[in-house]
């Protein structure tokens, strides 16, 4: 009986990404000796993000109220969109102590797989701008062709607009050596290089 | 087992966390799926040597049989980030590794597609605009592939056209691959009408030289017929679902 719900759980638990039996079956083990509440906690945290989780209305970032705190909350500046493929990208983003609002794409175009514009949150971003006083869109779709090819896209469907339009800039990351670089984010990096 | 080559990528997709599943048209081993360990993360050595069109040396790991070897280097020889940096550019170039990902079958080594493919991105790279280049490739690729139109010979009877073409009737019917002649047509339902002209450039077309291409001044029209048929064509033989979905790649909607 024992081996069967133990067992139940390491199955369940080798569903996560990057999680094998081996892993599943340490955590397994971890959660047996973890307090009833704490245990319970994570119970109820997935049940309950399943239960509430949907898009917000307004920038398609994943929340339990709609619209999300990041659009409900009064102190950001409403007038720049932070335009991103991913919800998960909000959460880098947010670490940099970003203030303006965001809107999410759920994907990037690619003819190659199916992905076209129809499928992304894009007409939505036109109708943002449209209707809220935007004064800026910056693009912070991800740095490969992909992102490149949506961010281009959207600058053709929102110049029309008449506002500051951004991209996030390209470069090496911090901590990294010039000698180990590829030349293309070398190149981007020349490209895009500031005076002092 | 380590194996180096050279290879193009044609496309790459998104695997477990961080990883790549990378398609590449090489010049030994044909179209190949390689496994790329973490190259989303930011520290990554394979840099941006896996984005599409990225002509590099690549080695990568597995036994003989294996479905998934594992993406061991990878140096770039040529970016070809002209093409890349344009969304019209890259929208057409899309078409091209479309045919390759749709036509080729998985680890048949074809260095006539491989040479086809390097020649056209490095004549497109200096002369982006040339609409020419695209049109040469589908209709070679089809050839190579043994898709081709026959523009040249009734597809009923084989008569061969006179002076390279069927004087003023020239209807290609997309579901015989090929014209079908005066005598031949029964209904003329469902044919795409050809100038005499188009006709002649395609049987050009299929026999010049890549490096021959930039000395041609065709007029749009001509272009145009030879596009609808060649695009025409490819949706037939793939299929109305699995057409090229660079089609559906709606580029003009306003807000």
């Amino acid at each position: 009986m024992t081996q069967g719900i133990i067992e139940n759980l390491i199955t369940a638990l080798t569903k996560l990404p990057g999680i094998g039996r081996k892993s599943a079956q340490r955590l397994a083990f971890f959660i047996l000796t973890m307090t009833p509440d704490d245990a319970k906690g994570i119970a109820f945290a997935i049940i309950d993000i399943k239960d509430k989780a949907r898009f917000c209305s307004v920038c398609f970032n994943i929340t339990d109220t709609d619209p999300c705190n990041i659009c409900s909350d009064t102190s950001r500046d409403k007038e720049r969109i932070c335009v991103v493929e991913e919800p998960s990208n909000i959460i880098a983003i947010e670490r940099t102590g970003f203030k303006g609002t965001y809107h999410v794409l759920l994907g990037a175009l690619s003819p190659l797989d199916g992905i076209t514009p129809d499928k992304l949150k894009i007409i939505e971003l036109a109708k943002r701008i449209q209707s809220d006083s935007v004064q800026e869109v910056i693009l912070a779709t991800n740095p490969n062709t992909r992102g490149e090819m949506t961010a281009q896209y959207i600058t053709e469907i929102i110049k029309p607009f008449n506002i500051k339009i951004t991209r996030i800039a390209y470069g090496l990351p911090i901590g990294s050596d010039i000698e180990f670089a590829d030349e293309v984010t070398l190149a981007k990096a020349l490209e895009g290089r500031r005076e002092m | 087992m380590l194996k180096r080559t050279e290879g193009i990528v044609l496309n790459n997709s998104l695997f477990g966390e961080a990883d790549l599943i990378v398609t590449y048209l090489t010049r030994d081993y044909g179209l190949l799926k390689v496994f790329a360990k973490s190259p989303r993360k930011i520290k990554s050595r394979f840099g941006s040597s896996l984005e599409p069109l990225t002509y590099s040396k690549i080695s990568f790991m597995g036994k003989e049989d294996a479905n998934l070897p594992r993406l061991t280097q990878s140096d770039i020889i040529k970016t070809f980030h002209a093409l890349r940096d344009d969304l019209k550019r890259l929208l057409n170039v899309s078409e091209m590794l479309e045919l390759s990902l749709k036509f080729m079958p998985e680890r048949e080594p074809h260095f006539a597609v491989f040479k086809l493919l390097l020649g056209t991105l490095t004549k497109l790279e200096s002369d982006c605009d040339n609409a020419l280049y695209l049109l040469y490739y589908k209709i070679k690729f089809l050839e190579i592939a043994g898709y081709a139109p026959r523009l040249d010979m009734c597809g009923r009877c084989g008569t061969i056209s006179y002076n390279g073409s069927y004087s003023g009737h020239n209807n290609f019917y997309v579901s015989h691959g090929s014209i079908i002649c005066e005598k031949c047509i029964r209904d003329r339902e469902g044919s795409i009408r050809l100038s005499d002209g188009t006709v002649r450039l395609y049987n050009s077309l299929i026999k010049w030289r890549l490096s021959n291409i930039n000395r041609v001044k065709a007029p749009a029209y001509m272009l145009s017929e030879i596009g609808h048929v060649i695009n025409s064509h490819i949706a037939y033989i793939l299929g109305r679902s699995r057409q090229l979905r660079k089609e559906n790649f709606a580029v003009g909607i306003s807000p």
